[in-house]
């Protein structure tokens, strides 16, 4: 029988959604053009040539490795592309990634990619034409909110400060804003250089989809640990795996016999 | 039986940071943006960098050189109340070079060095045939005081440091032996009968028996212009100059050498261990100070030492604002970022409403302090349920979770109360450490995020050091430090540790953690930081209303 990956485990919505996020199963919400992709990255402009590190690898005559013949390469990786990367901050209030599973879903789905993980923003990294096409996914699906995930490199603060009146993530850059025609839009790409023209990345989520499409435990959506008092606390099967795991690791972390 | 804690001590300094009408549960604002302009210390440094410009004749300070020029700021800038305390100060007062407090709280460990009397007394005695007796100590302690400072005995026409300059510096001596501690002038003596609680100076003198020390602190001027290296040097010249003359000895006689080689390494208790090469510090500078000395180094335990978390606290602020703020975030790296870290673990009562609601949890379901087994039951038990509740209190308070905006932050303290309560209700160190390290991990699975890259990477593999003591696999809390395997790279951890230390001592009402000779030294009355209450010497320092010592000014021109 083929091996079937279980991801995350779980009956609640967020159990579920950090399945999707894992395994790529993921609904697409949204269509934001290439070029628009590319604009809010901001590392070339949209139709300029790809800037490279080194030739082609078909040009370059590899050596008789055992590990290339297996790997085939991404298309960046053949063409020579330099790494780039694309960063989002996840709002705490409810926005439908978070950092450790953007970077499970990069690192399970992504092939080439670095994923690195901090508390207020998630980045991956990967030669530049195979970012592109990662960051496309990332904005496309559920797994974004444009009101709650935002593309940011640089100043990121805004993941766990309370929302704008207007519902959208604090961004000090002011990166996005929302349109009077219900949009949310891109005036400055991810380091805060403003842009020629505004960037539709779509409608924000109404409350009760962001809550439903939400992959973080909040006591006032899915709690973690059941009602929020001390005598009736109702573990998630999530935490109870976890706990597994950390006793497992304190008794037999030296000893691997 | 305990009444769980729901106190919510964090609210009061929520009001005072954000304005008391504002809305405690609310998931919304308006940001004014209004720039470094809104804040009056931002201000003042610009002014100040004004003026400074013109005589430097280079440019300096400028807060709208922020983010390629967008203002700094644009949310509220907020203070910060020193948890326990009434000080509310601006953030900025809290970097160590704002804080003179801060800074001689460092000053006032690295100054230090435990020196033993009995070694010498049996040189004297023994080797020489002299008679040591309470008068003789008590003449030696006097010229002692005389020379530490930097003032010459046995020789002529010396050159000697202005006493208005060094008057911090001095030298008491204390001893488990209460029929010579009877005999000691009380002006060079730390009475361990008269500072301790009963119970705490009994303990302490069972352990040291009928030993004799001095605790000495050189001068801070020296120690800043030096190293921590140079206490021992600076301390041990001077005590050897000292017996020479307090005894009538020869000056280039064999047996000095005895007394030197006593003063500069056989009797000698370092504050810090010496680091390697590839982080090269000699003694007594923070990257070699152990846990359990930090620990006692701290006097709430003296104090208070019927309020468990309260000693802990405390001594997580001394280690949050040593081994962060000065250590991590000054000799190992540089930059502002690493106040911003350590101040969550001390200011506006955070730190505090999750410590003692763990504690009131254990001590409802344990029974009391220290009782409860030592397993990995009872930490993941307080563990899971005090992460829980500090994950819940950020939830239902916007402003909480904005005051901790990094995950650092909210991280160190949630694992660092779900400790403090292991660590007090079980009276055992590791329970303590594997409660901090479930927590990271809980707290990392339900938000999906937890510190940034490093900080992550020692907690998530952290829990194979726990209940370990060979060398290379863990250790006694007590016993590691700063530069611990692992230990020595990120912040928001290691005051923390040094916190979780003392809480299971606490928790056992032992009157010491680690060491009691530290804990006797660091009780001398002379000393200039404020060590049994370290929030309320930081919140003094951030006030402008601490002196501290070391200053140049009686020497320079005024500003």
């Amino acid at each position: 029988m083929a091996y079937k990956p279980q991801y995350y485990p779980g009956t609640t919505s967020v159990g579920k959604n950090r399945r999707k996020h894992m395994s790529g199963d993921l609904e697409k919400l949204r269509d934001i053009s290439d070029a628009d992709v590319v604009t809010i990255m901001g590392h070339r402009a949209p139709g300029a040539d790809y800037p490279s590190t080194h030739p082609p690898l078909a040009e370059m005559g590899e050596p008789d490795c055992p590990i290339r013949q297996i790997v085939t390469p991404t298309p960046g990786a053949a063409a020579g592309d330099r790494i780039r990367y694309s960063q989002f901050a996840d709002s705490m209030y409810n926005a439908p990634a978070i950092p450790y599973f953007r970077s499970y879903w990069a690192a399970i789905n992504c092939r080439g990619s670095d994923p690195g993980t901090l508390s207020g923003r998630q980045i991956v990294e990967a030669r530049e034409r195979d970012i592109e096409q990662y960051t496309k996914i990332m904005m496309d699906t559920e797994m974004c909110d444009p009101a709650l995930a935002t593309m940011r490199g640089c100043t990121v603060h805004g993941h766990s400060l309370r929302l704008d009146e207007d519902g959208m993530m604090f961004d000090m850059l002011a990166r996005t804003e929302l349109g009077s025609d219900g949009n949310v839009y891109y005036v400055k790409d991810q380091v805060g250089i403003p842009l020629d023209r505004k960037v539709n990345a779509g409608k924000p989520m109404s409350e009760a989809e962001a809550k439903k499409r939400t992959t973080i435990f909040r006591c006032d959506n899915v709690s973690f640990g059941g009602p929020c008092t001390a005598d009736k606390r109702t573990l998630d099967e999530g935490l109870v795996t976890l706990h597994h795991m950390w006793e497992r690791r304190s008794k037999w972390g030296f000893r691997p016999e | 039986m305990g009444k769980i804690h729901t106190k919510k001590l964090f609210v009061k300094a929520l009001n005072k940071k954000f304005g008391k009408d504002f809305d405690l549960s609310g998931t919304k604002t308006v940001y004014e943006r209004l720039g470094p302009e809104q804040n009056a210390r931002k201000r003042e440094f610009m002014e100040a960098s004004k003026k400074l410009e013109g005589k430097r004749g280079i440019s300096m300070y400028n807060p709208y050189l922020h983010a390629g020029g967008v203002p700094l700021g644009q949310r509220q800038l907020v203070p910060y109340k020193l948890s326990t305390t009434e000080y509310i100060v601006e953030g900025d007062d809290l970097h160590f070079v704002n804080n003179p407090a801060m800074q001689q709280m460092w000053d006032d460990i690295r100054r230090t060095i435990v020196v033993g009397l009995d070694m010498a007394h049996e040189v004297l005695e023994k080797r020489l045939g002299k008679e040591v007796t309470p008068e003789t100590i008590n003449n030696y302690l006097e010229i002692l005081n005389h020379a530490m400072p930097g003032a010459a005995v046995v020789q002529e026409h010396m050159v000697e440091t202005h006493p208005a300059l060094v008057d911090d510096c001095n030298v008491r001596m204390f001893t488990g032996d209460d029929d010579l501690a009877d005999e000691i002038d009380d002006q060079y003596l730390i009475d361990i009968n008269k500072l301790f609680p009963a119970e705490q100076a009994e303990e302490i003198k069972a352990a040291m028996g009928k030993t004799s020390w001095q605790a000495i602190h050189i001068p801070t001027i020296v120690s800043r212009t030096c190293d921590g290296g140079t206490t021992s040097r600076w301390s041990a010249m001077q005590l050897s100059m000292t017996f020479i003359d307090a005894y009538n000895m020869c000056a280039g006689e064999a047996a000095v050498a005895d007394l030197a080689f006593a003063a500069k390494h056989a009797a000698v208790i370092q504050m810090a261990d010496m680091l390697p090469a590839r982080r090269a510090r000699g003694p007594n500078e923070p990257g070699g100070l152990s846990f359990g000395f930090l620990a006692d180094m701290v006097q709430t335990s003296r104090v208070k030492a019927f309020d468990p978390p309260q000693v802990s606290l405390n001594v997580v602020a001394a280690g949050a604002m040593l081994y962060d703020q000065i250590w991590l975030g000054s000799y190992m790296s540089g930059g502002v970022g690493f106040t911003q870290y350590a101040t969550a673990a001390y200011t506006n009562d955070v730190l505090d409403d999750f410590s003692y609601y763990a504690c009131d949890y254990g001590v409802d379901k344990f029974g009391d302090w220290g009782k409860a087994p030592a397993t990995l039951e009872t930490s993941k038990d307080i563990a899971t349920e005090t992460t829980l509740y500090a994950m819940e209190q950020y939830e239902s308070f916007p402003t909480l979770l904005e005051d901790h905006f990094g995950g650092s932050q909210r991280s160190a303290v949630m694992a660092a109360a779900s400790a403090i309560g292991s660590a007090c209700l079980t009276g055992n160190s590791q329970s303590g450490l594997a409660a901090w390290y479930l927590s990271h991990l809980i707290h990392k699975d339900g938000w999906g995020r937890m510190g940034f890259f490093g900080y992550d990477l020692q907690d998530q593999c952290g829990p194979t050091n726990v209940f370990s003591y060979q060398g290379d696999e863990g250790s006694p809390l007590e016993l590691r430090g700063a530069n611990y395997p692992n230990y020595a790279m990120n912040v928001g951890h290691q005051g923390e540790y040094a916190g979780i230390s003392s809480a299971a001592h606490a928790g056992r009402f032992d009157a010491y953690a680690c060491n009691p000779l530290i804990k006797v030294c660091f009780a001398n009355p002379a000393l200039i930081f404020t060590w049994d209450d370290i929030r309320k010497g930081y919140g003094m320092g951030g006030a402008r209303e601490f002196r501290a010592a070391g200053e140049r000014s009686l020497v320079m021109p005024a500003v």
